[in-house]
């Protein structure tokens, strides 16, 4: 008995497949870009070859995330946030708080015995978001992966407006052109856009263990100023990219196993991994 | 091919109706009155203060802060508010204020002051003069201030101070405040007399007094109705129907029996055990001002099953009050419109809640209506309605257990609200509100 999460977020889609126990027996992350239903069926095909399963071993399916409605062989969809929490709290039992930053929103949680019971988001600005340091990395010719450890060598961290993150790329240049160091700027980029997210995370009230996830949780320098900005000790899983998929993964498991336990039957939906298109009768 | 109409979710009142059309004839017989040369104004919001004495001198009203809203319903704002972003206005001024702004620029500029052919429901036409207020709302000055330099017309402020609920139980201040009121009606009649060139009609401004003293009476007494499980009347049938006893819209006569009618319709439903929704599930308030643009997103949300059951405190009806006793029409208008703003002072003092006009009524609403959550709205172009959001849901948490979900959004901007994005957040919030139903029977609460 297998179970899988699949995760399309707006930037990465990300897919963990569990054992009956609750084994992580793989997991793959790739680009989402523009064809959710496209991507869905190829990461997914990627990581049963790693695990050497078929489609059909799989017994239960959740997707999550901005795309969970694009996963045709989904048997059930479940909100990113549901699935964040759960998925934070296998990780870290003892986590009551939990922020995600990823390409397009900022999350935080509250959780309470593995149940969201409380969130905030940002609204429709991508100056709290991994976007805000996206931008700003093509602007300053930097990798993104790169950008956490160079911002460690500051020997300053120079202020930089976090309202808006076209405003921000404007005065990223300036700063560029006045001669300013890299490393100072980037400083100053993480610092924005911590004590944005911080600002979010106050407003929802912050109780211990805080657990940081998302892409931009694998960046040292943001996680040194989210800290910073919030003044506690922050916990990052190994993989943060994949707390949704492995939350999803395990309330699939959860929700097959209650049905078992029931004797109640799940519909479940077609196991076919072909290309799906707007076009395809079975997937309308 | 026949298309089968879909089926609205909610399930609007029959007696909402008439009531809404109140407004269309407003707009009516203000353009019908200048056509045969009678005085019509435009005014400001004003909560039963200045709105009485203008019905008593037979004067047509139209409210830009409404026409804003109908505007945006209508969706035909955006040209307005491009005018007012091509006269210089800053985009995050009040919504209402940009689209009339727009308005009056396109009326006085560009048409020599002919009303728009575009305008929704006739337009608005040129005022004899115009009447702000600063009840609630500071910004409301400085706009009508700019519609008088567009119109070229006198502007009659009517000044409300609001005090906070502290300064309002020294001694002698209640008694302070209705004497200021008295007094300022006082001139403000000498200035419609002038205005208009006729006396004022007193018996006729007691007997109007009275009417909307009355309708207001009945209004609250519907919306006491809605405590009911499930819910007999919407959020959205509530917005169509108060402009009749806010800003006194149509013949008062007419309203109160129409809000008769309503209370009938509504206490049927109750009876019989109709709701509004097919299947309520969580009852919530929305506080403060609705997305005029995206009334439909209520509808979607009523697909959830979430039924609004309590909404903007601005709009509702004073708690009702004996003025029966009080023989100057003036100090019974004046004692009308200071309930509004401080009828609830009493009972959010006892509960040590600050806010007594705008936040502790959501409390009481949440508690009292059994509301399992509460959808805030702050509006990126308002501070009046916004600031005291956090604090509401601050309140509601700490004292009821009750969540709340925040939605940004603007009462006519389109382009600042995101309904994909509001929605993507409600199921989520289904799940916050679960979790806090059970916290609140743990707590003692009863719903």
């Amino acid at each position: 008995m297998y179970f899988a999460g699949v995760d399309i977020g707006s930037t990465m889609t990300k897919v963990v497949l569990l054992d009956k126990a609750g084994n992580l027996l793989s997991f793959i992350k790739g680009p989402t870009g523009p064809e959710h239903r496209q991507l869905a069926n190829e990461v997914m095909r990627q990581a049963l070859e790693q695990a050497s399963l078929q489609i059909d071993d799989i017994s239960y399916i959740v997707a999550t995330g901005y795309g969970r409605l694009n996963v045709p062989f989904a048997d059930r969809q479940i909100t990113e946030l549901s699935c964040h929490a759960r998925g934070v709290s296998i990780l870290f039992p003892n986590a009551r708080t939990a922020i995600d930053i990823g390409g397009q929103d900022a999350k935080c949680m509250r959780i309470d015995n593995g149940r969201l019971v409380n969130f905030v988001m940002n609204d429709k600005c991508a100056a709290g978001t991994g976007r805000f340091l996206e931008v700003t990395a093509t602007t300053l010719g930097i990798k993104l992966e790169d950008m956490g450890d160079v911002s460690l060598k500051a020997t300053k961290k120079i202020q930089i407006s976090n309202l808006c993150t076209i405003f921000a790329q404007q005065e990223v240049v300036a700063l560029l052109s006045r001669g300013e160091k890299l490393e100072n700027i980037l400083a100053g980029l993480h610092d924005a856009l911590a004590s944005r997210v911080a600002a979010l995370a106050r407003r929802l009230g912050i109780e211990p263990d805080l657990v940081l996830t998302g892409g931009v949780a694998k960046n040292i320098g943001m996680v040194e100023a989210v800290k910073q900005n919030l003044g506690c000790e922050i916990f990052v899983p190994e993989e943060p990219l994949l707390t949704g998929a492995l939350g999803a993964a395990i309330l699939a498991k959860e929700t097959h196993m209650k049905a078992v336990r029931a004797g109640e039957a799940l519909p479940t939906k077609s196991r076919r991994l072909e290309k799906a298109t707007f076009f395809s009768q079975e997937y309308r | 091919m026949v298309v089968a109409k879909q089926k609205k979710t909610i399930n609007r009142l029959k007696s909402m109706y008439p009531l809404r059309a109140k407004v269309n004839e407003t707009y009516l017989k203000s353009i019908e009155a200048i056509q045969a040369g009678k005085p019509a104004v435009w005014g400001m919001l004003n909560f039963y203060y200045g709105d009485p004495i203008l019905k008593a001198m037979d004067i047509e009203v139209v409210y830009p802060e409404n026409y804003g809203a109908i505007a945006a319903a209508m969706g035909v704002a955006r040209q307005y508010l491009d005018r007012a972003d091509a006269e210089g206005f800053p985009t995050h001024l009040c919504g209402y204020s940009l689209t009339t702004l727009g308005y009056a620029s396109r009326m006085m500029k560009e048409l020599q002051g002919q009303i728009p052919p575009e305008a929704p429901l006739g337009g608005m036409p040129k005022p004899l003069f115009l009447m702000s207020s600063a009840a609630i709302c500071d910004a409301r000055y400085k706009w009508f201030q700019a519609l008088g330099r567009y119109m070229d017309v006198p502007v009659w402020p009517l000044e409300a101070p609001i005090p906070g609920i502290k300064e309002f139980f020294i001694e002698g201040y209640y008694d302070r405040m209705v004497k200021l009121g008295v007094k300022h009606l006082r001139d403000f009649v000498a200035f419609v007399e002038g205005m208009v060139g006729k006396r004022m009609d007193w018996d006729k401004l007691d007997k109007t007094a009275d009417l909307m003293i009355e309708v207001n009476r009945v209004w609250h007494e519907v919306n006491e109705l809605r405590k009911a499980k499930p819910c007999p009347m919407h959020s959205r049938d509530f917005w169509s129907a108060m402009p009749a006893a806010l800003f006194l819209a149509g013949d008062l006569e007419d309203s109160l029996r129409l809000y008769q009618d309503m209370y009938g319709e509504v206490k049927d439903r109750v009876n019989n055990h109709v709701g509004t929704i097919p299947d309520e599930k969580y009852r919530l308030v929305f506080a403060e001002l609705p997305p005029w643009h995206s009334l439909a997103f209520f509808d979607k949300l009523a697909e959830r099953g979430w039924d609004f059951v309590i909404e903007s405190v601005g709009y509702h009806p004073p708690i009702p009050i004996d003025l029966s006793k009080v023989s100057d029409p003036l100090e019974r208008i004046t004692k009308f419109s200071l309930q509004f703003l401080v009828g609830y002072y009493e009972d959010a003092r006892k509960q040590s809640v600050l806010g007594g006009t705008t936040a502790y009524p959501y409390l009481k609403y949440a508690q009292e209506w059994k509301c399992d959550g509460a959808l805030l709205h702050p509006l990126i172009s308002c501070r009046s309605a916004s600031t005291h959001l956090p604090y509401v849901s601050d309140m509601l948490m700490e004292k009821l257990k009750v969540p709340s979900l925040s939605i940004e959004g603007d009462i006519v901007d389109l382009r600042l609200f995101n309904p994909e994005d509001a929605l993507a957040k409600a199921e989520p919030f289904e799940e916050t509100m679960e979790y806090y139903r059970k916290m609140r029977k743990q707590a003692g609460f009863d719903w």
